[in-house]
């Protein structure tokens, strides 16, 4: 059951961080919940206060700018994102991804800030987001700081977030041109949670061979892991099967997934590398596409 | 803790309530306001059962906080009709016979009128897809998606009027 | 002779529907009472272990708190559903001296609200002395294990045996014999509505339980024995029931700690189960082991067919002994087999108790036969439809010492099928068809239960205005019953459906029904319905006859409210003045009609069997051995269909449970422990992971049942495992022989199967 707790709204993002730096250790972040509020129920989270932040409209925004490329405020709904035209047209991937994401009603409520905060290592955006080589901007009352998404994550259900310290916004640089990029999760049933995921993200020279090569897996390690092994595999190289047999290979040999109820150690490391090479494959012959019709 | 005041309007009606702040809005609605049409299913946010409309979006009562519903507009399956004319997709249910034990319609309800009100002309695959986050154990789902795309065609505009 | 109806077989609206779609509808969940109190459970987290004292006085002080119970607050019954064989009421279900699976209660808590119900338990002390455990039947039955009861050695609980022929000169006789062995796994019913009731004693010394069941008059009957009241001062009232599968039919704990806690206070007490409590502390489908020995002539006619199961009883008997049988009955169904034999042994072990849940035990059976009967059928290369038609049952076969079939229209069923296959074509790659036949049962013929009563009973009460009362004792809890009920008394009586009320689902008011399990509510209540509206109808017609005055070569009948002579339908009478004659006739009493039903010389099993016959096209993802549904057809043999749209639902409710069952839903265990009680790690499926679904319905006439009608909803969940196996065996050439055919398990088999034809290839080349 949920316990009782202090419950303070936050009218401002500054209102919010004042909050934080008085009760930070004993207080949590509430903003869609959709998770947070599971956790409490469940008792493993009793947090002294709640900080709802779910109103503050300054954090609530997508936008694109020519240098910065995509930036997501963290209280911006899965949904927003899934229907932006905005993002459908400049990074259609994350729009895809969001729309096999849970369910409506979770996205319609739930936030990408709270989502990645959240730190599933099954979850669906952070693959995609690392992918794309994301940052995020944390910030505290008196200090702010940009990492790469990557480095966000620590571990199961960790992130480096400091108790006094939000996440604020999401920074999407622009995807460079003949570049593919694809996102697949396993699952069992449609919209499930992925027993494993892969995002992949390839670039080519205009010699066609990979300049840049980025694999996320999700679902295969206590966080989202970069498959940084398997990218050498491919950098620098004209891509072809035996290459893409040989990064998958790699990839899932580089994961650390664990056996539970819904699939054997095995089995995952053998989806790792089954997907590897398929959504690897798809972003290759993508990125191909377009470099060989670039220029009529 | 202190309780708090929250002004929230559900199916039309205005309501002032003074709630513990860790009442969720499924709770406000049951149990503060007696709506009971609007159920739970389950504590992991999982079946839908408890799905309302809040501010026009289809959310789970069960993972909203009361508070985070202050001045929201709520609508509950028992504002899906009007003064006790049934709804089209009410009677579309009916006709269809989209329904068994009934636990999970109401929450049905309200995902099949987000859909339809966002996507008044929805493929098979996105009305599977508008109603993926309620579970029903009964019916399978085929009748509920045969009654939503007999709306979504217009069969029943008449009611409509 | 076909015969045309006014009523039924004609889609109608739901008579409960505008209540349900509405937010009307009161369930058990619903309901709130002034002084009510909420009550929680605490359960054991030990699989076996001896309690030796329990300490409540902590929680007694916690404010808000108003009471505690535990074991020693019983009259100390051990109840059970098999009343007339006391060694197997087995259940204390509060226990009292020993704990045998984890979640059993030990306690129950009453207080002013939830949380703090919730926060009293974790304040009462229980001192466990902790007893080695077993899990595994295969375990439990060894010399030394464990022993859960103190009356059944080697934890065994009931045996079961069916013979007839001769099984070992058969396999003599036969040209071809195979052996194969199975794992059926569990399944939870996951019902919309978890179990529930609101138990309220009054100073007068009667008990109102409110409650989400399937039949309120078991429950009844149990609680009165189990709380020492007399049957008839217990008012069971559960009018909307969110869901039952077989989940709800025997007295639960929410009942019992409610009624327990209610009767010390003298108020009411609420108590609702979470969904992990339902996952881990009710009742679930039960696991088998099973071996098939089958012996076959080479062009296809079955000979012989031995059948072996272990079941996993789990803690307790509840209504395992009755899957127990089902389960080696319908292992014959429904071929002509010449000799059978089947033994069957429940095994208790510390797990959640296993019991019946939709197609009690027939799943399981149809699974394992139906993938043995393919495998044969390519052995001899005889077509899959072939083999089956010719072994199929027919009308007036005599399932030896077992059962008679009457209708039957499986062979139309399988003919539908073969059609619907040919006409598919050429599948796109990676795909299978595979099919499934099978029989079910329309209510059971046993009375275990113990009942003075008829199985079914029915009254009809017609009012001045024409509006008929129909006071039934079955249950609806989806399945649409109080629909089909309603159709059959409107038909019977001549009336349209609008002017039947149903009463339903209140022990004071309503007739004795044993409730909604077993397929038995169409068959056996119908008939009690259909009789009780023939008894007032006659009385009508009387008057009608005297009014009218016909030749006496005449008879009357009453169709859409037009009292009329069956041979010249223009003379007649409004059904609403005959009604207003009759009653003045009667010096001014409505018209009173009775009905009743309990099978009399029905068999062992039933009075009457649905059959059909289900195709499943699945597509295999190789790489993953993933399983995709996309098609899956039914033909079925329901006898006459009464409610259409009932019967469509249920078809295909059962398609979303049953191919649940075939691929993606199980429990797993950790000694004693469910790893997935939620309803994020257990699998069911959702609107967009159903395949297309068509049914096509063999109409055929019962006898034994009301206009010819049998059962349908639970008979259309035995096939879809099978055929879901079959049809991955078809695409891909794999038969798994353990449910759930996930999908690691369908590509180790693949891999196993490749690397077999590699080393074939290599050894050839030597």
């Amino acid at each position: 059951m949920i316990r009782d707790f202090e419950y303070l709204r936050a009218g401002s993002l500054p209102e919010a961080l004042d909050y934080l730096a008085r009760y930070g250790e004993r207080a949590k972040i509430l903003c869609g919940g959709q998770s947070l509020l599971i956790l409490m129920r469940q008792g493993l989270v009793q947090p002294e206060f709640l900080i709802d932040i779910k109103g503050l409209e300054e954090l609530n925004f997508v936008e694109l700018t020519a240098e910065k490329g995509l930036r997501l405020g963290a209280t911006t709904t899965h949904r927003t994102i899934e229907k932006s035209p905005l993002i459908k047209e400049h990074f259609p991937l994350l729009a895809e991804m969001e729309k096999n994401l849970a369910s409506i009603q979770t996205r319609n409520w739930g936030t990408i800030g709270g989502n990645l905060a959240h730190a599933d290592p099954a979850g669906d955006p952070a693959p995609v987001l690392i992918a794309m080589k994301a940052k995020v901007i944390l910030q505290k009352k008196e200090e702010k700081r940009v990492l790469e998404l990557e480095d966000f994550f620590l571990d199961f259900f960790e992130t480096t977030l400091a108790p006094d310290e939000l996440l604020r916004e999401i920074e999407v640089p622009p995807i460079p041109e003949q570049t593919g990029v694809y996102y697949e999760k396993f699952t069992i049933l449609k919209s499930d949670q992925g027993i494993v995921s892969v995002a992949g993200l390839i670039n080519l020279d205009d010699g066609l061979r990979c300049r840049e090569a980025r694999i996320v897996l999700g679902g295969a390690a206590p966080k989202p892991l970069r498959a940084k092994k398997a990218e050498k595999v491919l950098c620098g190289e004209k891509i072809d099967s035996k290459l893409l047999e040989k990064a998958g290979e790699e990839a899932s040999r580089e994961s650390e997934p664990v056996s539970d109820i819904h699939a054997s150690e095995e089995y995952r490391r053998y989806l790792v590398k089954f997907l590897v090479k398929k959504i690897v494959g798809r972003a290759w012959a993508k990125a191909k596409e377009l470099a060989e019709n670039k220029g009529g | 803790m202190e309780k708090r005041l929250i002004r929230i309007k559900v199916n039309g009606d205005y309501y002032e309530l003074y709630i513990k702040p860790k009442k969720l809005l499924v709770e406000v609605l049951r149990d503060e306001l007696e709506l009971t049409g609007t159920k739970r299913g389950c504590n992991t946010g999982s079946c839908g059962a408890c799905t309302v409309l809040l501010n026009g979006h289809s959310v789970k009562s069960c993972s909203v906080l009361a508070l985070q519903a202050d001045g929201a507009e709520i609508i509950t399956v028992e504002g899906l009709e009007n003064s006790g004319r049934l709804s089209p997709l009410q009677i579309s249910f009916l006709d269809h016979g989209a329904f068994q034990c009934g636990f999970c319609t109401p929450g049905m309800l309200i995902s099949a009128v987000a859909l339809l009100r966002e996507n008044p002309n929805p493929s098979e695959e996105e009305i599977r897809g508008g109603i993926h986050g309620n579970l029903c154990r009964c019916t399978g789902y085929n009748s509920i998606v045969r009654a939503i795309k007999a709306v979504a065609e217009g069969k029943y505009r008449e009611e409509e009027k | 002779m076909r015969k045309k109806y006014t009523v039924i077989n004609t889609p109608i609206h739901n008579i409960d529907g505008v209540a349900k779609i509405t937010g009307r509808a009161k369930y058990t969940f619903d309901i709130k009472l002034p002084q009510m109190l909420y009550g929680k459970i605490l359960r054991s987290p030990y699989p076996h272990a001896r309690i030796l004292k329990i300490d409540t006085s902590r929680a007694e002080k916690l404010p808000g708190v108003k009471a505690v119970v535990t074991g020693k607050d019983t009259r100390g019954v051990k109840q059970g559903i098999w009343r007339r064989y006391k060694e197997l009421c087995d259940e204390e279900i509060l226990a009292r001296e020993k704990v045998r699976y984890i979640g059993e209660p030990v306690a129950a808590v009453a207080a002013v609200d939830e949380d703090t119900a919730e926060e009293a338990l974790d304040l009462i002390d229980v001192e466990y002395e902790i007893l080695p455990a077993v899990f595994e039947p295969i375990e439990a039955i060894k010399e030394g294990a464990p022993q859960l009861h103190e009356n059944a050695e080697r934890n065994i609980n009931v045996t079961r045996h069916i013979e007839w022929g001769d099984v070992d000169e058969g396999f003599k006789q036969s040209d071809y014999v195979r052996e194969d062995w199975f794992r059926c796994s569990s399944q939870a019913h996951v019902c919309m509505e978890t179990h529930c009731a609101v138990a309220s004693f009054t100073p007068e010394g009667k008990l109102t339980l409110w409650t989400s069941t399937q039949s309120h008059y078991y429950i009844q009957v149990l609680l009165a024995d189990m709380l020492g009241l007399r049957e008839s001062d217990i008012r069971v009232i559960s009018r909307y029931t969110g869901g039952g599968f077989g989940s709800k039919f025997e007295l639960d704990s929410a009942q019992f700690c409610s009624a327990l806690l209610s009767m010390k206070l003298r108020r009411p007490v609420k108590i609702v189960l979470n969904r992990e409590e339902e996952f881990m502390a009710t009742k679930r489908r039960t696991p088998m082991f099973y071996y098939l020995r089958t012996g076959v002539k080479k062009d296809g006619r079955f000979v012989a067919k031995e059948a072996r199961v272990f079941t996993e009883g789990g803690a307790y008997t509840a209504m395992g002994a009755t899957a127990l049988y089902l389960t080696g009955f319908f292992q014959a169904f429904p071929y002509v087999w010449p000799n059978y034999r089947y033994d069957g042994y429940r095994v208790y072990t510390n797990t959640e108790p296993t019991s019946a849940m939709r197609g009690f035990g027939a799943p399981q059976a149809t699974f394992c036969a139906e993938t043995q009967i393919e495998l044969i059928a390519d052995e001899l290369g005889i077509d899959s439809i072939e083999i089956r038609r010719k072994n199929a049952m027919y009308p007036g076969y005599e399932v030896p010492g077992q059962a008679w079939i009457q209708s039957c229209g499986l062979r139309e069923c399988l003919d539908r099928i073969e059609e619907w296959i040919k006409k598919r074509g050429e599948l796109p790659p990676h795909r299978g068809i595979g099919i499934a036949a099978y029989g079910f049962m329309s209510g059971g013929i046993f009375n275990w239960f113990d009942t003075p009563y008829a199985f079914s009973s029915a009254l009809v009460k017609i009012n001045i205005d024409g509006k008929v009362d129909l006071f039934v004792g079955s249950q609806d809890m989806g399945q649409g019953s109080n629909t089909t009920l309603a159709m059959i008394c409107a038909e019977e009586l001549g009336v349209r459906v609008e002017d039947i009320r149903i009463h339903m689902g209140d022990t004071d008011i309503c007739p004795v029904d044993l409730g909604a399990w077993g397929s038995r509510e169409t068959l056996m209540q119908g008939n009690a319905v259909k009789m009780a509206a023939a008894d007032a109808k006659r009385q009508i017609l009387e008057f009608a006859a005297a009014k009218l005055s016909p030749n006496i070569v005449y008879d009357l009948d009453i169709k859409d409210r037009w009292v009329h002579l069956i041979a010249r339908p223009e003379r007649g009478l409004s059904y609403f003045d005959v009604v207003k004659e009759a009653i003045r006739g009667k010096d001014g009493q409505p018209i009173i009609g009775r009905g009743h039903y309990t099978p009399h010389r029905k068999g062992m099993i039933s009075p009457a069997y649905s059959f059909g016959v289900q195709a499943v096209e699945v597509e295999v993802e190789q790489e993953t051995g993933k399983i995709i549904l996309h098609n899956c057809v039914t033909a079925h043999d329901c006898g006459q269909v009464i409610n259409p749209l009932g019967v469509q639902g249920q078809l295909e409710g059962a398609i979303a449970m049953a191919a649940g069952y075939g691929f993606t839903e199980d429990l797993p265990m950790d000694e004693g422990k469910i790893l997935n009680p939620n309803l994020v790690d257990y699998k069911i499926l959702r609107a967009p992971d159903m395949p297309k679904t068509e049914v096509m319905e063999v109409e055929t006439y019962e006898p034994e049942g009301p206009f010819g009608a049998k059962e349908a909803g639970e008979g259309l969940t035995n096939p879809t495992a099978g055929a879901v196996a079959n049809a991955v065996y078809r695409a891909v050439g794999v038969s798994i022989k353990n449910l759930p055919l996930t999908a690691e398990k369908v590509l180790k088999a693949i891999k196993e199967k490749e690397n077999k034809k590699e080393d074939e290839g290599r050894n050839e080349g030597i």
